[in-house]
Order: structure tokens, then C-alpha cells, then sequence
């Protein structure tokens, strides 16, 4: 593991931020307008007295956490496009990087965008609805990293499904992590849903970690099963897909990384 | 040069490199049992018509593609088990290659001369910005470049690391003549001064005669001859006789269609293509039937010649 070549895919990917409004506008707007449509829209529920004012707060830190899923998701997938549509990928690999300091690379960047997020929303969720998120205490911690690790996990399995597609499946960048939401009781408890939604939430990290998070804002404790679930299942997710983009990156040098696109 | 060259110690080997692409009847074979070698200090020309597994043979010499057999050794190590060690020595342009959009021309410098852990890199740039005439557009992004800066943007990339063995994709396709020719004696110079070995595949035959030692010639996915380029010209054994004919040019069409010559006539003057050491006797015989010509003009066989004969295979 070299530091250089980590520190220049960090360096590549943190001009391309600065420079790329749509980056720009993945980790800010979109977080941003969710949290501000979500709130808003309770808020209005709350005062028509159909909601009580911890509903709401349920509710915007809710929208916060999943967002870390999501960016974290997409931060690696884009980034790996990002490489695919400048032609750029052949540059990489053609250099002494590895794959795994590219893979730490992204992840770092992820981490560091996704902490850039996570603090705007969580000041717009503080001056908007008065919901401070540093309310939840010390739990907060590994809640927020258990969602990062599952949306890293997702990322790497997409990342690995471009390697092997191309660009020809790039929705899967934005849209992918939408396929886990309705399993992952990020709205509403998980026993509102139907029994069959309910068994595929048993095999996601991110249900534990939105069920524990109303648990611990009823009860005060967040249950520590729970957390150990999540990232038992995480553990396996993330080793299964970080073989499989090692595998689909093989399977890309078998018909040769300069035809990827 | 070339033998010189075999003196020097071996940094690249490539010993029955094959590389087959599955298909729905039978297996495609894109390099077939390529073999070569390249000396230090030596520049070597990857030659061949379209499909004849140029590229192909490059990805897998840079590592992007994988081998289905054969081997490859950098410097006497085999590149599968030192590629990080061998890489940072290396360095490429390629055709299928660009760069980050978004970012200027100096960031992607500075990225690269990060990812090859260059020393003082700053300086190094600056010398590179130098060399290559980037300063005009060393602040524009990458995006805003036409094809010529673009190419000599990716150049500056190859030499950021002041490689041993460089590998160049049509090093100066899209670039003005002036521009290539200072990149050429660049790419000279550096090769003098620090011995540094190349591979280049090129479509300019001019540029492959001037710049190389030797040259692989790939067709069909294999290796078709390995010579100089001279070596390569001379065995096309023909050359093309032009004559302006004062006197005779009907009787001097009986002649050469006599010995089976091809020729073509425009005016008075007439082009035959003929064996190089038949030259002197077709002149005698026209000499003694009384045939005069007032100009004369001997073109020898080249490089172009060779590769439009064997893609014509």
C-alpha cells in the first residue's frame, strides 16, 4: 500500500469535486433537498396534530442516515465512471497503482465527501426542524459507520457490474441504492410492512441500524444486537463484494481494460 | 545501431505472447506466439496493418490486458509477479487513452507525478511544460484541448517519471510538423542521454525509418519479419525506374513488356517498377536499341512499400 498513489487518486477525484458541478450537486443538493421536502412535509403533519414532534425528528435523522448509504454508495460507483468516461482508466492501471490503494483511495474520498454531507444536512435539519442529531449520543458513531460500510459494500458489487457492463449500466450509480430503501424501514417501523418485505429486511445491515435508531429514541438505548446483526451481514456483504470487483476486474483484463467503456 | 544494440542488456522480453478472444464457433486469435526483444537504449517499431494485433500486444505489454499465454519480462523480471516495481519504471501514451476531463492540464500532470512518486515533481512538470510547448494551455482543462495539445499532454504524461522503456501509441498522430519533429528530437534526446529504450507503433513510415533501430512487423497476429527498417525496405527487391523518353517510347514499351515489367506512361514519361539489379542491364539494352531518354530517376524500395505489399497479404 503506497500513500503517494492513494493521496493522488484522492488528489484526481477531489479537482474533479471542485471543478464538476454535478459532483457538487450529488453531495450537497440532493441531500440538501431531501432533507428540506421530508421535513417540511412532517412539520405540516405535525401541525395539523396527525404527528408528534419526535415523529419528525425520527423522521429528518432518518433522511441524514440514509443518505450516508447512498453517497457512500455513490461516491465509489461515479468515481469509477468518472474514470470510464474520461478514457482515463488505461492512465491508472498502466501505472504502478494496485487496485486495493485505488479501492482505498475512492473510499477515503468517500468518507470525506460523505462527512461534508452528513454536516450540511445535519445543520439544515438543526435550523429548519430544531432536530439535532448529536442527540442520539455516542450511538450515533457506529450507526453512521454501519451505513457507510453497507453503502460501500453495495458501491464496490455495482463497480464491479461496470467493469464487467461498461457505461451501459451507469443508472445503477444513482438509482442502485433506491433498490434497498423500501427493505431498510427508513420511513416507517418494520412491522407496518408485509410479511415478505419484512423477511428480506432481515437480511439488510441498514433495517437494524433504522429500527435500533426509533428504539433509541423511544427508549433511550439503542439494542445492541441489533448493531452486531448489522454488521455481522455487513462483514459478509462487503467480503463477498469486494471479491467480486477483484473477480470483475480479472474478467476486464481478460478482454483488456482499453475496450472498457 | 541495431547491432550495437544486441550488445546492450535486454530490459523488455516477450517470448510467444498469444492472446485468444473466445467466440461463438471457434476462438479468435489476436496474437499469435508474438516474440521479441527490445535492448536498452534501443527504439523499436510495432509495425502492421489494421488488425494485425498492434494493440492488442500493447495492452498486454502495459498490463491491461491479460495473456492467455506466453511471457513477458521487464529488465529480467517476469511482469506478473513485479508489476508495481516494473510500472514505475515504465510509462506509455496510447490511443485509447485520455484524461480527466474536468481538470486542467497541470492537475493531471500533478496527479501523475504523484501516482509515480516523482521526486520534486513541481520542477519536473515545469521542464515537461518546457519541453512539450504545453505552457500556453498548461491552466485550460483537459476537455478544452484539440487533438494536437491533447496528444502532446499525454506525451508529457509518459516522460513525467523519466522512464526506462517507454511505450508510444502514434506518439505524434494529430500534431503539426514542427511540433512533432521538436518531439521527436526530444524523444531523441532523452533516448541518448539517459539510454532509455522505446517501443513505438506509428502509421508514419517516415518517422518509424528515422526513429527506429529495428522493427517487429505484425501481421495476422503475427510476427511476419524483424529487421531495421532499411533491412525491412530491402526486402521489397523492387524499385520504380522513371524515364522522360525523347525518342522511342513505343519501341521502349515493346522492350518492357518483352522482360514483363509493369509500367505506367504519362506523356513522355514512363515509370517501370523492375528488380533493383536489373536496372543496369534494361539501360544497356536501351542503350544498343538506340532508345535515349533526357531524365532519369531511380526510387528505391522503403518501408511504405514493404507494408503496403505484406497488408495487401
Amino acid at each position: 500500500m503506497n500513500i503517494h498513489r492513494i493521496f493522488a487518486v484522492l488528489l484526481r477525484h477531489w479537482y474533479n469535486f471542485t471543478h464538476n458541478l454535478d459532483r457538487i450537486v450529488d453531495a450537497f443538493y440532493w441531500p440538501s433537498v431531501d432533507i428540506v421536502l421530508w421535513g417540511l412535509t412532517i412539520s405540516a403533519l405535525q401541525k395539523q396534530g396527525q404527528v408528534m414532534v419526535q415523529q419528525v425528528y425520527v423522521l429528518v435523522f432518518s433522511v441524514i442516515l440514509w443518505n450516508i448509504v447512498w453517497r457512500a454508495q455513490g461516491e465509489i460507483t461515479v468515481n469509477l465512471l468518472e474514470e470510464l468516461w474520461s478514457e482515463n482508466i488505461t492512465n491508472l492501471f498502466a501505472s504502478p497503482l494496485k487496485v486495493t490503494e485505488w479501492m482505498v483511495g475512492l473510499s477515503l474520498m468517500s468518507l470525506f465527501k460523505l462527512t461534508l454531507t452528513v454536516l450540511l444536512t445535519s445543520a439544515i435539519s438543526l435550523l429548519m426542524y430544531s432536530a439535532n442529531i448529536t442527540s442520539l449520543g455516542i450511538m450515533l458513531v457506529p450507526m453512521m459507520v454501519t451505513l457507510m460500510l453497507m453503502g460501500w459494500a453495495f458501491g464496490f458489487f455495482v463497480a464491479g457490474l461496470f467493469l464487467r457492463h461498461g457505461t451501459s449500466v451507469q443508472t445503477l450509480a444513482w438509482a442502485g441504492a433506491f433498490i434497498l430503501m423500501p427493505f431498510s424501514a427508513v420511513y416507517y417501523p418494520l412491522f407496518t410492512l408485509p410479511l415478505w418485505v419484512q423477511k428480506v429486511a432481515l437480511f439488510l445491515p441498514s433495517s437494524y441500524i433504522f429500527e435500533g435508531l426509533r428504539t433509541l429514541m423511544q427508549t433511550g438505548v439503542f439494542p445492541m444486537q441489533s448493531l452486531l446483526y448489522s454488521n455481522v451481514l455487513n462483514a459478509i456483504y462487503l467480503s463477498l463484494a469486494i471479491l467480486y470487483f477483484f473477480r470483475s476486474f480479472e474478467k476486464a483484463r481478460e478482454k483488456g481494460l482499453g475496450h472498457l467503456k | 545501431m541495431a547491432e550495437n544494440a544486441n550488445k546492450r542488456p535486454v530490459v523488455l522480453s516477450v517470448n510467444e505472447l498469444t492472446k485468444s478472444f473466445p467466440g461463438r464457433k471457434s476462438d479468435f486469435l489476436a496474437v499469435d506466439q508474438v516474440s521479441f526483444n527490445v535492448h536498452q537504449g534501443e527504439i523499436v517499431g510495432l509495425l502492421g496493418p489494421n488488425g494485425a494485433g498492434k494493440t492488442t500486444t500493447i495492452q498486454m505489454l502495459l498490463g491491461l490486458m491479460t495473456p492467455t499465454s506466453g511471457g513477458i519480462h521487464y529488465f529480467g523480471l517476469p511482469f506478473e509477479l513485479h508489476r508495481e516495481e516494473i510500472l514505475k519504471k515504465l510509462n506509455h501514451t496510447s490511443g485509447y487513452a485520455r484524461m480527466p476531463w474536468r481538470l486542467t492540464v497541470l492537475e493531471n500532470l500533478n496527479v501523475y507525478g504523484w501516482m509515480y512518486e516523482v521526486k520534486n515533481h513541481t520542477e519536473k512538470i515545469a521542464e515537461l511544460v518546457d519541453a512539450f510547448e504545453i505552457k500556453s494551455f498548461k491552466n485550460k482543462r483537459f476537455q478544452d484541448l484539440s487533438a494536437g495539445q491533447m496528444t502532446r499532454v499525454l506525451l508529457a504524461k509518459a516522460f513525467i517519471n523519466t522512464p526506462e522503456l517507454v511505450l508510444l501509441d502514434e506518439p505524434t498522430a494529430s500534431l503539426d510538423p514542427d511540433i512533432s519533429l521538436k518531439i521527436r528530437n526530444y524523444i531523441l534526446d532523452e533516448q541518448k542521454k539517459r539510454k532509455m529504450s522505446l517501443v513505438i507503433t506509428s502509421h508514419n513510415m517516415h518517422e518509424v525509418e528515422e526513429m527506429c533501430d529495428r522493427v517487429v512487423f505484425l501481421n495476422k497476429g503475427k510476427v511476419y519479419a524483424i529487421d531495421t527498417p532499411d533491412g525491412l525496405a530491402k526486402k521489397n527487391q523492387n524499385c520504380e525506374l522513371q524515364l522522360m523518353v525523347r525518342d522511342g517510347l513505343k519501341r521502349l514499351i515493346e522492350v518492357i513488356e518483352g522482360h514483363g515489367f509493369r509500367f505506367s506512361v504519362s506523356k513522355r514519361y514512363i515509370a517501370i517498377t523492375l528488380p533493383e539489379q536489373q536496372v543496369g542491364a534494361l539501360l544497356s539494352e536501351m542503350g544498343a536499341k538506340g532508345l535515349q531518354y533526357s531524365e532519369i530517376e531511380i526510387v528505391k524500395p522503403s518501408l511504405e512499400d514493404f507494408f503496403v505489399n505484406v497488408s495487401k497479404k
